[in-house]
């Protein structure tokens, strides 16, 4: 009774995003409503208004920055509701499987990170500085970041992850994408514009042209760094529930 | 420009900012959390409460963050519906943090505490980002933020019954995000626009009406989840009675209230009334919501009467008052929306009142079941009194807020001639005196506990005093918030 009352409401709901699929404008037809009304303007005018070549990201940081700055919040609150429940990693008490598992990660991989995660994160930073004039940015650039670090802790374990980098040195970084975009956002009303401007009323546009550059460069930073390290934290804590006890070195 | 232009940014600005500083407090000196998160949200309440005066003046406060006029950028607007929601999120939700203060130090483990601050923060920072929003997709990441952190305060204990409490509240929330997402994106391809009026506006242009009425039904399920509205009320009962009780409060007193303004937002600014072409699936869909409603109200009741536990109780509860506002609001008269508005802050002091009680009577005695508590009403003459006198509210008599706000509704059903809707909110009203009364009775009435007096402590006392009081006062002096309540109603209705 209650399968069948589900399928049914499940297949109506499916039959309307199907007869909605093939009601919605043609794709690709130029003439589209959301091809011919604010896009345009993004298009054409992103460059010069919005100081990015990259239009993504002129839309993302500068016409849509308020909703960015939600989506950072977002994440920051994922990592929250991660650490609330699950609590933080406990190092020393308990050892994850990896680390007391016979078979250790041979030397073959463990050298082949240690090659690999420097250069990885170096084409992270080139991935978040460029994110202005190619595709790409603060959001997946932390992505890799945040790949890398696993990558190592798969290799080297969790204590040697967590002593390169402390929680001390974490928690702040965490917050970062958050408070920087706050801080670009209250710069704006300091200078007297509205809270997110980039372009500083009363200043000669060459400084007003340099700001901008450089806070758009903090906010991709803060993004960045804060979303890698928040992936980081979500896998410590998790990692920490494959429990197992410390049992004494017999080898 | 000056500085008090900005209020309207900083009311979610300053509180997220609080929110993303309080880990690094917390790391730093543990105790500092609490202070330090009140203050965010006092400064919140200022800049909301500073705002009343620009509405009442001009209507709307409309603003622009970096400046981009609406289509193009993202507009901050600020109606009487708005602000009025705004108000009750600052003040239940500041009163309700200081209440959690000692309810968390003894519940929760110690390193877990600054993150219940930061999530209660993000709860907070993202509700009032919610409510005063102008754009449909800001609207979306701020019910994602406030989702989010609902689901994991639910569960924060960690316990194996509040986590899979929680991950009900998840698979439902996450559902009902999806339709939300899959409306925004259908009405994008419609109109290439995400701001409500712009879009209200590209819509009444007409072109592709059954797209537009396909999103309009997956906005009203997306919205109905979060609000519980009967079918999709399931997730509520153990979502809210098992979370920590200041969870519970805020939970039933404010975050399902989103639903119901998501609703009103998408079926009044959106999708106007009497439009063109979409206008017979809108009427179609508020005459559901108002049959859902009105079953809601009785099922709710009579599943209420039938619960042992306390907070089981009240939670329930909580679905049939979600019916009265939705059924005021369907009801598309004037006093039919006052009414249904009017409820939500009732209700808010009512429910919130109830579950901050609830969670005294836990923290001092950990007791659940309502036969436990008899004899409360002498050791714990405040709290107790604080319930009774909230109940006259939650159950709608006079001299509480609950009163105006049914009596309104009725007024409403009469204007629509909806005898049928009458009686079924006086049936709703008479079960929950039912289900309320017997715990008053139980708590003055049946006495075994010691006549001693032991009370809970102050900070835990006085904002459940305080809602209990307001809903007194809300209801003897309702002139002072009715004006407001029945422009937005007329704003509202013409669209």
């Amino acid at each position: 009774m209650r399968k069948a009352i589900m399928l049914l409401a499940l297949a109506g709901i499916g039959v309307m995003l199907i007869y909605a699929v093939g009601e919605m404008p043609p794709m690709g037809d130029s003439g589209n409503p959301d091809k011919t009304h604010v896009a345009p303007r993004y298009l054409e005018h992103g460059e010069e208004e919005a100081g990015a070549s990259n239009v993504v990201t002129a839309v993302i940081l500068n016409y849509r920055g308020y909703d960015t700055m939600g989506e950072v919040a977002v994440i920051f609150c994922a990592l929250c509701a991660v650490v609330a429940v699950l609590g933080r990693e406990k190092t020393g008490l308990s050892r994850t499987h990896m680390d007391v598992s016979r078979v250790k990660a041979s030397v073959v991989v463990r050298t082949t990170v240690r090659f690999l995660v420097p250069v990885i994160i170096f084409f992270a930073i080139y991935i978040i500085l460029h994110g202005e004039e190619t595709p790409g940015g603060g959001f997946q650039g932390g992505a890799i970041i945040g790949a890398s670090i696993i990558l190592f802790t798969l290799a080297f374990g969790l204590p040697e992850s967590t002593r390169k980098i402390p929680l001390k040195s974490r928690v702040p970084l965490e917050s970062f994408a958050v408070i920087a975009f706050l801080a670009a956002g209250f710069t704006g009303i300091l200078f007297g514009a509205n809270f997110l401007t980039y372009i500083m009323p009363g200043l000669s546009e060459h400084a007003a042209e340099t700001i901008r550059q450089v806070m758009m460069m903090v906010i991709e930073i803060g993004i960045g760094f804060a979303g890698g390290i928040i992936f980081t934290s979500i896998m410590f804590a998790m990692i920490r529930e494959d429990k197992y006890e410390l049992q004494p070195d017999s080898s | 420009m000056s500085f008090s232009s900005h209020y309207s940014i900083l009311l979610v600005a300053v509180p997220l900012a609080f929110a993303a500083l309080c880990p690094i407090v917390g790391m730093w000196k543990r105790e500092l959390c609490f202070p330090f998160s009140v203050a965010g949200a006092a400064a919140a309440c200022f800049f909301i409460f500073s705002l009343w005066g620009k509405v009442i003046s001009k209507g709307v406060v409309s603003y622009t963050p970096g400046g981009w006029k609406p289509p193009l950028g993202i507009q901050i607007r600020i109606d009487y519906v708005g602000l009025f929601m705004a108000s009750i999120i600052g003040a239940v939700g500041l009163a309700v943090l200081v209440y959690s203060w000692r309810y968390v130090s003894r519940e929760l483990d110690a390193e877990k505490i600054p993150y219940y601050y930061t999530l209660y923060m993000l709860l907070f920072a993202s509700m009032l980002g919610f409510v005063v929003t102008g754009d449909i997709f800001n609207m979306f990441v701020f019910m994602e933020i406030f989702s989010i952190s609902s689901y994991a305060l639910v569960a924060i204990t960690g316990q194996r019954r509040a986590v899979r409490a929680a991950f009900k509240y998840l698979l439902m929330g996450a559902t009902s995000s999806v339709m939300v997402l899959l409306g925004i994106a259908f009405l994008y391809s419609t109109v290439g626009s995400l701001n409500m009026e712009d879009i209200a506006g590209r819509l009444a242009m007409g072109g592709y009406t059954s797209v537009a009425s396909i999103a309009l039904v997956l906005f009203l399920i997306g919205f109905a989840v979060k609000a519980a509205l009967f079918p999709v009320h399931i997730w509520l009962p153990d979502a809210h009675s098992i979370a920590p009780s200041p969870i519970s409060a805020v939970l039933s007193a404010l975050v399902i209230k989103m639903g119901v303004l998501g609703i009103l937002r998408i079926f009044f600014t959106v999708y106007t009334p009497g439009f063109a072409g979409i206008e017979g699936t809108w009427t179609a869909l508020l005459q559901a919501i108002a049959w859902c409603a009105a079953i809601s109200i009785v099922l709710a009741s009579i599943m209420a009467i039938i619960q042992r536990d306390f907070k089981v109780m009240i939670a329930y509860s909580s679905i049939a008052h979600i019916g009265y506002i939705l059924l005021g609001i369907c009801m598309l008269t004037d006093k039919g929306l006052t009414g249904g508005l009017y409820n939500i802050l009732a209700h808010a002091l009512g429910k919130g009142c109830f579950f901050l009680v609830a969670g005294i009577i836990i923290y001092k005695h950990d007791l659940r079941r309502i036969t436990s508590l008899r004899g409360l009403g002498r050791s714990m003459p405040v709290t107790a009194g604080a319930f009774a006198v909230a109940s006259l509210s939650i159950v709608g008599l006079p001299p509480s807020a609950g009163f105006i706000a049914k009596w309104y509704i009725l007024w409403g059903c009469l204007q629509k001639q909806h005898y049928v809707f009458m009686v079924m909110v006086l049936l709703g009203s008479l079960l929950s005196a039912i289900y309320c009364f017997r715990v008053v009775y139980y708590m003055f009435f049946v006495g075994s506990h010691s006549a001693e007096i032991d009370e809970g402590p102050a900070t835990m006392i006085v904002p459940a005093a305080s809602f209990a009081a307001a809903t007194l006062f809300f209801g003897i002096f309702a002139t002072l918030v009715l004006p407001s309540l029945s422009s937005a109603a007329q704003a509202l209705l013409a669209g």
